[in-house]
């Protein structure tokens, strides 16, 4: 391999690897949700499109940079998790596990008709100076957006760890997760617990949204694509294990930027559904199921 | 479908449930008559009831929820349209196919999709099998986009077809008798269906598959007999489907919310009873053309809604509401 080949491998591997951390938090919040309440977020990806379209609106009218919309999308996300756990899936009871599939199925079919109601069809971006512009690093060329993200998503999880397991609402979240009987009857009260992770999760997505929209384009179904790259994530990492997730994710963007450089970038998405397809035959509790400690 | 193994029931009761599924086909054979200018929608309605009561023998009546049905749809539309159309047919059949025979082959082809897909993965139990379906689908989508034999993402036309019993089949009316004959099948095997062993198999597995285990039952052998029968269904109205859009492309047949239309008409109508699939079907299909009009193409809206309102307040469906007490229509919930 000539140092041409190198270069061009370390490429493909640095964004591989940058555009892994944003499925990463994607997976995150989405493997969150499951290891708390046992929900698979059929919607998890129309969130994510919540985010890029709050992003869009707020510089569509006041012409703000994209990474300021954090702080509105964020909390939204936050509130909207919340009530539609409160609201929806709190009361299908012992039904849940399999009926908030259908309710979360029928709200991402809500929110992506109402994007297309208000925003219409046709792709829209935001015209931003660096939206295209790189930085060199030893001859990698890499985007500033890809990179902003990549760090977005680098201290979303280290704040989701830092309240996981440094704070008593980390401590509560961890037991209704484990024994949510248990928890409950040392006075964790569990429904409040996990509408506030449905809204941790929610504002993860939608977090994920904001920091792609300097990269994307935004369209209502665009997140289709996004709650299958979030199911990816987390079977390759093991359902419910946050750090699984973080790795399930950087491996799918490995696979996807590999498969996309060396063999065709026309099948770019098959990549990860196939071993998507083959960890859910071979090893159906992630790739690393056994040796990683779960939430 | 094996010899009915029928129990003690109240005969009152399946007289009852056999009379809406002919008083739903008699309903069906009077539109042409009365809505003669609207052939269209009908088609297309009786299509995707067909295709919603397909989907109901693997997700109503063994529980298992397929989200990638549209890879059925298009197994059958693309194997039949590909062996009629002579420059694109395999040299190993020596011409182009007769566009039954072709979707007789379509049928083999997705119930063998079906036997290895079921077979791998029912082994696993919860979400599994959803999850996989999204993918095998979204597989299947991006291998006829990138394909040349499959037209590519342009698709495919449909040939000059041969006269089918001497009916023209690029006629509205050939077609909407055709799409009847499809729902008088699916409905047809569904009653057999549940009066049969296999019947009673698949309500044991959905209900507690370890109890219908300790019974002797293998519940995965049950789940992917369901889902071979549903695939076989699946590709011959897909293939019906074709004939009626005489032109398609993946985006047209094998998108995500295909699948999930499918599913959700079948759901909303009822999970696990006879008719309800096709009665959601019918009714979601009213619902769309008349928010059509108001909604453009953002339609899809009223299925998230009804979807939600269904889940919270109606969980065996619309066919569910209508059950009440001892007055069950087909399932044992």
């Amino acid at each position: 391999m000539d140092s041409a080949q190198t270069t061009a491998l370390i490429q493909t591997v640095a964004q591989g690897l940058l555009t892994g951390g944003l499925y990463a938090l994607i997976g995150t919040g989405l493997s969150l949700i499951f290891g708390v309440m046992r929900v698979i977020n059929f919607a998890h990806g129309d969130f994510l499109a919540i985010g890029m379209f709050i992003t869009l609106a707020l510089f569509r009218a006041f012409d703000l940079d994209p990474y300021f919309s954090l702080l509105v999308a964020a909390p939204v996300g936050f509130a909207l998790g919340f009530l539609i756990q409160r609201v929806v899936l709190a009361r299908l009871g012992d039904r849940l596990s399999e009926a908030s599939m259908l309710a979360t199925l029928g709200l991402g079919l809500i929110i992506s008709n109402t994007l297309l109601l208000t925003f219409g069809a046709q792709p829209q971006n935001i015209n931003v100076a660096y939206a295209t512009q790189t930085v060199q690093l030893g001859g990698v060329q890499l985007s500033i957006p890809l990179i902003v993200a990549g760090l977005g998503t680098l201290v979303s999880i280290a704040a989701l760890n830092f309240v996981l397991y440094r704070t008593e609402l980390g401590r509560a979240i961890r037991a209704t997760a484990q024994n949510p009987l248990g928890a409950e009857l040392q006075g964790v009260k569990t429904a409040h617990i996990q509408a506030i992770v449905f809204g941790m999760g929610v504002a993860f997505a939608a977090i994920a949204g904001v920091l792609l929209m300097p990269l994307l384009y935004a369209f209502p179904t665009v997140g289709e694509n996004y709650t299958t790259k979030a199911f990816i994530v987390t079977v390759l990492g093991g359902l419910g294990n946050l750090p699984g997730a973080v790795v399930g994710g950087l491996v799918l963007g490995v696979i996807e930027s590999l498969g996309a450089f060396y063999v065709s970038n026309n099948y770019r998405d098959a990549y990860g559904l196939v071993a998507f397809l083959l960890v859910l035959l071979l090893r159906p509790e992630g790739l690393f199921g056994k040796t990683v400690k779960r939430v | 479908m094996t010899a009915a193994l029928t129990p003690a029931r109240p005969r009152a009761l399946t007289f009852g449930n056999v009379w809406l599924s002919v008083a739903l086909l008699a309903v069906m054979a009077l539109y042409p008559m009365v809505f003669g200018k609207t052939l269209n929608f009908g088609v297309s309605t009786l299509i995707f009831a067909g295709l919603a009561m397909s989907w109901n023998i693997l997700g109503g009546w063994a529980g298992q929820i397929s989200l990638g049905h549209a890879a059925l749809l298009g197994m059958g539309a693309y194997t039949m349209t590909i062996l009629a159309t002579p420059e694109r047919v395999p040299a190993f059949f020596g011409g182009p196919v007769a566009p039954w025979w072709g979707a007789l082959i379509g049928m083999g082809i997705a119930a063998l999709l079906a036997l290895v897909w079921g077979g791998l993965t029912f082994r696993l139990r919860g979400s599994y099998f959803t999850l996989s379906t999204i993918a095998v689908a979204l597989v299947l989508r991006l291998v006829a986009i990138n394909s040349d034999w499959t037209g590519g993402s342009e698709g495919l036309f449909m040939p000059e077809l041969p006269r089918f019993l001497g009916f023209d089949l690029f006629e509205r009316r050939t077609e909407y008798w055709l799409a009847f004959a499809f729902v008088a099948l699916t409905l047809l095997i569904t009653h057999l269906i549940r009066r049969s062993r296999l019947g009673y198999a698949l309500q044991a597995v959905r209900e507690d598959e370890d109890g219908a285990r300790a019974l002797g039952i293998d519940p995965t052998r049950m789940k992917v007999i369901a889902f071979v029968i549903s695939a076989a269904l699946t590709a011959l109205g897909g293939a019906l489907y074709a004939v009626y859009l005489q032109a398609f492309e993946p985006h047209t047949l094998l998108e995500l919310p295909i699948s999930v239309q499918i599913a959700l008409m079948a759901i909303i109508g009822g999970r696990g009873s006879i008719q309800g699939p096709a009665i959601g079907a019918i009714l979601l299909a009213v619902f769309g053309e008349v928010f059509r009009n108001v909604f453009a193409n953002a339609n899809l809206l009223i299925y998230g809604v009804l979807i939600l309102v269904v889940t919270l307040f109606a969980p065996n469906g619309i066919m569910g509401l209508f059950r009440r007490g001892g007055n069950k229509l087909g399932t044992a919930r």
